[in-house]
């Protein structure tokens, strides 16, 4: 096992989390010191993800939810009833378990915004993770905001301000961008560092389908938020989550100069 | 049927569960208005049948392998079934490469309608499978049990839908350098 590259039913079963605690760790034993597989599994990694995000394109409409849901409940006092495509062709009985429909609805609704911020706070750990690879360089490497945010036009369907290096918490420094996507939507990844240490800052822009994600530490690692009129900016960092909050602000306040 | 109790767990199991098998209904017969039918229908087989529905084993596994079940027997799943699926076993591009892989693009240009495009284009056993791991976080055992095959061609299914999703994201991230 440690001197053979892994094949890819391999690395499906180690991310996956479908083998035995010994091949894991013999499995791990190889990515210790093969550089290649280790890329493999992180892709491997990302894809899953990236799958688990797309795979769920197919929403479940509030109306279908309702028609679902009390469908359950109906077929439990009318069991012989023709499944009811619409509301009005529902039996009276059904009219009470329709109302109990509603109030679930607004439960499962509730469930999904929390999934969806779960979803969300992996994703941002999961890129920036990926700017910590010593073989991720920034797209656009700068720490001149009059290179930085110019790379941005076209790409962004909003423009943002980024303040001069003077006006930046103490040593802090701005390194590069990436253009990506966040939750499907177009984000400016902003690449900085806090005394050696390096941040993420994304920033959409608001009224997407993105929420703010609360303020969490995951793995050491911080996440917080800021929001200005036309923005949303989520910091990542394994900083002091008071530096990070500096930051935040201040680039809150740049988008204000704006 | 089931006594009113029995009824009252199920409907506890299956709500939740709701939008993921509606999801997954939309990804097996492609259209919307075919997908509530097929959930209606599986809900209501799942439910004439949840006295047979072992408590301590997984219910959404259950509730999946009817959905699945029910597909296979509906029009557009006897349609979908004259399609031979070569199974498994075909050899594979094992070489491992240090150059950046289409995921290591996707992490910064995570571009939904590029894996939308993929998703749709893999054959429809291995999209299921990879689904059922991947979106729903079934256990490859569990799947096994969904699709009726051997577990090991649950794991066969899921390796190569991610094989086969990397080659088709390839040429789709060349360009976009």
């Amino acid at each position: 096992m440690t001197d053979e590259h892994l094949n890819s039913e391999q690395i499906s079963a180690f991310i996956d989390y479908e083998l035995s605690l010994d091949e894991s760790q013999a499995l791990q034993q190889h990515l210790d010191v093969c550089h290649a597989c280790s890329l493999r599994v992180l892709s491997a990694m990302q894809l899953k993800g990236a799958i688990a995000l797309a795979g769920r394109r197919f929403a479940l409409q509030p109306d279908a939810l309702v028609r679902l849901a009390a469908s359950v409940q109906a077929r439990q006092q009318q069991p012989v009833q023709k499944s009811p495509r619409r509301l009005f062709a529902m039996p009276a009985v059904a009219w009470s378990a329709l109302a109990a429909s509603l109030v679930l609805m607004v439960g499962l609704i509730v469930s999904q915004q929390r999934r969806e911020n779960g979803t969300l706070t992996a994703e941002l750990l999961d890129q920036h993770l990926a700017t910590l690879s010593s073989a991720a360089s920034p797209q656009v490497i700068s720490t001149d905001r009059h290179t930085v945010k110019p790379w941005f036009q076209g790409k962004l369907p909003f423009s943002f301000n980024l303040p001069e290096t003077t006006a930046l918490p103490a040593d802090t420094m701005l390194k590069g961008a990436d253009f990506t996507y966040l939750r499907g939507e177009p984000a400016a990844l902003l690449l900085f560092t806090i005394h050696k240490h390096q941040v993420s800052i994304f920033m959409t822009q608001r009224g997407g389908q993105i929420l703010t994600p609360p303020s969490a530490t995951r793995s050491g690692f911080s996440i917080r938020s800021a929001t200005t009129q036309d923005l949303r900016l989520v910091a990542v960092s394994d900083v002091n989550p008071a530096d990070l909050d500096l930051l935040l602000s201040t680039l809150a306040q740049a988008q204000a100069d704006h | 049927m089931p006594s009113v109790h029995a009824r009252a767990t199920f409907e506890q199991l299956a709500l939740p569960l709701l939008p993921s098998l509606y999801n997954h209904a939309c990804w097996l017969t492609r259209n919307q208005t075919e997908a509530e039918d097929l959930a209606q229908e599986a809900i209501s087989k799942a439910l004439r049948a949840f006295d047979s529905f072992q408590e301590g084993t997984n219910f959404k596994a259950w509730i999946f392998r009817i959905l699945h079940n029910t597909f296979l027997t509906s029009r557009t799943g006897i349609a979908a079934s004259r399609t031979v699926f070569l199974e498994d076993h075909l050899p594979v591009d094992e070489t491992p490469s240090t150059d950046p892989s289409p995921e290591d693009n996707l992490i910064r240009l995570a571009h939904q309608a590029a894996l939308h495009t993929a998703l749709d284009q893999l054959q429809p056993p291995l999209r299921e499978a990879l689904l059922l791991c991947d979106v729903e976080e079934l256990k490859y055992k569990d799947i096994a049990l969904i699709l009726d095959v051997p577990i090991g061609t649950v794991m066969s299914r899921i390796s190569r839908a991610r094989l086969a999703l990397r080659q088709l994201l390839q040429p789709q991230f060349g360009k976009s350098k």
